[in-house]
């Protein structure tokens, strides 16, 4: 050890020190701040039992979730609920099952419905309790058939939507009425076939000298997915994933959809290479006269103060269909859950359903049938242009590996990038995107 | 490396070996042993063994499929065109990365070791960075590669750059993430050439000074070849440490764009706790573990042929 | 730079190192010396630059932080907000005391485990000895990486996920800090143990009051070394904790977001005091620290 000599610094020992008491200093005054912020931290009041709620909400989101919580933790003095964020996708996902799995899991969480099959049949979440829920004023009866039903798995009811978020159609009221496809009620025209949809996006374009539609995909599964599917179910297909067989899907409904799909990426009805960032901006400025998106970027467009209308994605191709998920409250696997605390939970979500016309605000369509039917609910422009979505919304195909954030998704986009952005053949792509499934599904379920 | 270890531990005298004792001492051996003994079988031989079961099976996080499948999981990952892409990402950031953190650490060393005013400032500096968790030196870099907000977006916006997506763009995000890799480690070796620079007898550089070598000429006459041992040693234990390369990608880039950045440690932790399948993330890790076994062999055996012909 | 003398002595003659050292006394600065010391210059600013700029940000409010274009000097003033909120929420100090108690911990009983380890293999002589060390020295090869899942699946058994111990005990397994230790306790001269052994004191009275006191600059950077390395360890914290109020300091701040959408002061206010701590403690323990990283860190690879 001796022979290694490290040389330490000769010169600046005045130098030094003053960093060392600069430093010094500083921690000090960090922990000052900290004492006195303190009481902060612990909220709620005195007995209040503290519950961990962990969801994946950010943004226009997130900030709208800590306000039903802040509004929760108030009326109900019994518990004090502390949101987790956590990055959205994969990371979230990841983490969930593996909390979920060691058993000491958060209290409660919020999943998008379409994960379901990645996590319920396997443990990973515990059922509610049905009548627990209808004691807190919570039963089916209160949520759209098809949003309960997808919080259900082997016949127990593993989440509870919060709501509905389809892909829906956005468009600037402005260049709409200048384009002249503006009905007399103010809103768009009646769209109901592809032919129709062009001509009123040509309208556009000649209106903003641009682009008449937006629409963002590159490196964005979820995006090329959300449109797909929309397509794809209007036509009448499924598709079904069933583990140990092959995928059983409609090829020829697919190729519809993605040579409709190419057809609108052409450089002048939209760009033949936008991503989500650039086609939200192109929008915003009024590069565009439409936009393709998710309810969740509503508030984007409130803030931005565009002249803007909403509607559900017009049925263009016979059935009326569009793609959609739901932020569902879910209960981690505890191996050894408190059954007080687990009865806040209760108290806490029939709470956060009872006030989500806050939640609908940010965009989303409530799954509270009691919120969506209410005049306030009816009130709110332009949400309720789209609330009849939830009644043909469509979520993905279920499996344990597809979903919102999951990798199916990005299976999607390895196969379909380059359909959309060269304009390669739309059935080798989706063909591509077919063997990956197989090798999927040839796999055992892990759950 | 025995270079290294001796200058660590080169003792005084040699040693006088236990076998000169008599009697054998069993027991008091064996309890000087026995905690950490305890914990090196439970938390190191029983996951290592339990790991090589677990490949033969079908394990998931929810607890299903432990039943023995046979190598059905080494041949389904030998055929998977992800881990290949994953290992292959994982060499590609070893040369990137390698070669930059012993010439830059070199350079460094080489300057400080002049012994320029501010050696305080300079050591600081350069080391500084290692000392950070690798979550500190992720958030720093993200900030710095924004491509709106980012400070090296606006130099280069400065001097009429383009604007670069450092981290989103598949064909620089390689780049960007060894850039922060150097930035964070170089530090470590720039400490060690420093340390042996100081060990170089300073006769050789009288001598050469006598013989007329100027300064630039001893840097190459003496102080390179006699660095040659540490190169060696920062080489070897740069390419095993970036091997095994996992917290800065998973951070700043998740892998992404497309995978492009994905190591494979990373994709280890992504098939075992994001796809459940904790059979099959033991098998490529058995794999990943031959490949690191391989490259410690051929590094050292390469080595000893070379400490042997010096 | 050109090739000629980077330094000019002003002796030839000096007792002094000529080049390459530490201490030029009363050098000359030739114009090649303000050419190295430019690119010393440019190297410690671009080593700094992150630094600096991430202390910038977190001295902004938000909105300076997130407009364009960018500037040294914010709009509205330099502002502790970002730091006053960062630490309002309470995570960092929670990560902090958790960062600090399982390094400790982990420190604790790698050192006193290793050292014990260590001396019975320099000094003892039992069965088993010579192919139990060789078992320890090979596992210094075996990358913790690889362990991850095998050592996931035995926390789920013994139920140690999200568990104080399910982090430290998984690390405190160090071969190579024995390897070290051991290649120590060799070099002491054994007439000092056996002058103990003759008055008829026992082994552990010898190690406690004869080997250890040897030992204390030895221990001192094994110690430094794996608290360094246990304090920074990102990859198990994370994998064995989900609980936030478990997590570490580097496992915190890379897996808990904020509700608000990325707010940049605040996240780098959030790495700023995550880097504090041991950066303080290297200002203090400079020479120690580099001493026992140079050392245990080579000796350990």
């Amino acid at each position: 050890m001796k022979e290694l000599r490290i040389p330490i610094g000769t010169g600046g020992v005045l130098t030094r020190r003053s960093v060392i008491a600069g430093t010094a200093a500083a921690v000090g005054a960090t922990w000052l701040m900290t004492n006195l912020s303190g009481c902060a931290v612990v909220g709620g009041a005195p007995g209040a039992i503290p519950l961990k709620f962990w969801h994946l909400l950010s943004g226009g989101d997130g900030i709208k979730m800590a306000g039903l919580v802040d509004e929760a933790n108030s009326q109900n003095p019994s518990f004090f609920a502390t949101q987790t964020v956590l990055t959205w996708g994969t990371p979230y996902y990841t983490k969930l099952a593996m909390a979920s799995a060691g058993g000491r899991a958060p209290d409660v969480a919020i999943m998008h419905a379409s994960r379901l099959p990645g996590y319920a049949p396997g443990g990973l979440l515990d059922p509610w309790d049905l009548d627990l829920l209808a004691h807190y004023g919570v039963t089916e009866a209160d949520f759209p058939a098809p949003i309960w039903n997808a919080g259900k798995s082997e016949g127990r009811v593993f989440s509870i939507a919060l709501d509905a978020h389809p892909f829906i159609l956005m468009y600037n009221t402005d260049i709409a009425a200048q384009a002249g496809v503006l009905g007399a009620d103010g809103q768009l025209i009646d769209i109901s076939t592809p032919d129709q949809f062009v001509d009123v996006a040509r309208k556009m374009q000649a209106v903003t000298g641009v682009h008449g539609l937006s629409y963002g995909y590159l490196g964005d599964g979820a995006q090329m997915w959300r449109l797909f599917y929309t397509f794809y179910k209007q036509l009448g297909a499924t598709m079904t994933l069933e583990p140990g067989t092959e995928a059983v899907v409609d090829e020829d409904a697919a190729v519809t959809a993605l040579e409709f799909m190419q057809l609108l990426l052409d450089d002048t009805i939209a760009t033949a290479s936008g991503d989500y960032a650039t086609a939200l901006a192109e929008f915003v400025n009024s590069g565009s006269g439409m936009f393709f998106t998710g309810v969740w970027e509503l508030p984007t467009m409130v803030t931005a103060g565009l002249p803007f209308d909403a509607r559900t994605i017009p049925t263009m191709f016979g059935t009326p269909a569009v793609y959609a998920d739901s932020h569902a409250f879910v209960l981690p696997h505890q191996n050894d859950p408190d059954p007080v605390k687990r009865e806040e939970v209760y108290v806490f979500v029939s709470q956060i359903l009872k006030d989500s016309i806050a939640w609908a605000q940010a965009g989303h369509i409530p799954a509270f049938l009691p919120i969506v039917e209410s005049p306030e609910y009816a009130d709110l422009l332009p949400q309720a242009h789209y609330a009849n979505a939830a009644e043909i919304l469509n979520y993905d195909p279920q499996a344990w590996f597809t979903g919102s954030g999951s990798d199916f998704q990005t299976f999607f986009a390895e196969n379909v990038q380059s359909v959309l952005l060269d304009k390669t053949d739309a059935r080798a792509g989706f063909q591509g995107f077919v063997r990956r499934l197989n090798v999927l599904l040839s796999k055992p379920n892990p759950v | 490396m025995t270079t290294t270890v001796q200058s660590v531990a080169a003792a005084p005298r040699q040693a006088s070996r236990p076998a000169r004792r008599r009697h054998r001492e069993n027991g008091t051996g064996w309890a000087f042993i026995a905690p950490f003994g305890v914990f090196f079988l439970l938390f190191l031989i029983v996951p290592v063994v339990g790991g090589i079961w677990l490949s033969f099976t079908g394990q998931t996080l929810t607890g299903r499929g432990g039943d023995f499948i046979g190598i059905a999981n080494y041949a389904e990952a030998l055929a998977d065109s992800d881990m290949w892409r994953s290992i292959g990402n994982t060499i590609w950031f070893t040369v990137l990365s390698t070669v930059p953190l012993i010439v830059i650490a070199l350079v460094m060393a080489v300057l400080v070791g002049l012994g320029l005013p501010g050696q305080w400032l300079w050591r600081l500096s350069f080391f500084l960075p290692y000392l950070l968790a690798s979550s500190v030196v992720s958030l720093f870099w993200i900030w710095m590669y924004n491509p709106q907000l980012g400070l090296i977006n606006s130099f280069l916006g400065f001097f009429g750059g383009e604007p670069v997506a450092w981290l989103q763009d598949p064909d620089v995000a390689m780049i960007a993430i060894v850039v922060t890799t150097v930035w964070w480690t170089v530090g470590f070796n720039f400490l060690l050439y420093l340390a042996a620079l100081q060990n170089i007898p300073e006769q050789q550089y009288e001598a050469a000074a006598l013989d007329g070598a100027g300064k630039w000429r001893q840097l190459f006459s003496i102080t390179i070849p006699q660095l040659a041992p540490t190169t060696v040693l920062l080489v070897i234990l740069q390419v095993l440490a970036s091997l095994k390369v996992f917290d800065q990608i998973y951070q700043m880039t998740g892998g992404g764009p497309g995978g492009a950045t994905r190591s494979t440690v990373e994709y280890i932790f992504e098939a075992g706790f994001t796809g459940y399948r904790f059979g099959y993330s033991s098998a490529i890790s058995y794999i990943f573990f031959a490949l690191i076994v391989i490259v410690s062999i051929s590094q050292f055996t390469i080595m000893n042929r070379r400490g042997a012909r010096s | 730079m050109s090739s000629q003398l980077l330094i000019e002595e002003r002796s030839a003659t000096s007792a002094h190192p000529p080049a390459f050292t530490r201490k030029p006394k009363k050098a000359r600065i030739t114009p090649a010396g303000v050419g190295a010391v430019l690119v010393l210059a440019l190297l410690a600013i671009a080593w700094l630059v992150p630094f600096v700029w991430a202390v910038i940000t977190s001295l902004k409010t938000e909105t300076d932080a997130g407009s364009t274009p960018v500037t040294l000097v914010p709009a509205s003033g330099f502002t502790f907000d970002a730091y006053a909120k960062v630490l309002g929420e309470g995570n960092v100090l929670t990560w902090t005391f958790n960062s600090l108690f399982t390094s400790v911990m982990i420190t604790l009983i790698t050192v006193v485990t290793s050292a014990l380890a260590a001396y019975a293999f320099s000094r003892l002589d039992f069965s088993g000895r010579r192919w139990l060390y060789a078992v320890v020295i090979g596992a210094i090869i075996i990358p913790p990486q690889v362990l991850i899942i095998p050592l996931f699946y035995e926390m789920l058994t013994l139920g140690l996920v999200d568990t104080y111990w399910g982090i430290i005990l998984p690390q405190v397994i160090a071969p190579a800090m024995v390897f070290v230790l051991k290649k120590f306790f060799d070099q002491i001269p054994i007439e000092l143990e056996e002058a103990a052994r003759v008055d008829g004191a026992s082994r552990l009275r010898v190690f406690l009051t004869i080997v250890l006191p040897l030992s204390r600059a030895v221990l001192a950077a094994v110690s430094i070394f794996v608290f360094i390395a246990a304090w920074n360890n990102f990859l198990w914290p994370f994998i064995v904790t989900n609980d936030t109020a478990l997590m570490t300091l580097p496992v915190g701040l890379q897996t808990v977001k904020s509700a608000y959408g990325v707010q940049y002061a605040q996240s780098m206010a959030l790495a700023i005091l995550a880097a504090l701590p041991l950066i303080i403690v290297f200002l203090i323990f400079q020479r120690q620290i580099i001493k026992g990283i140079a050392t245990t860190g080579l000796g350990g690879q």
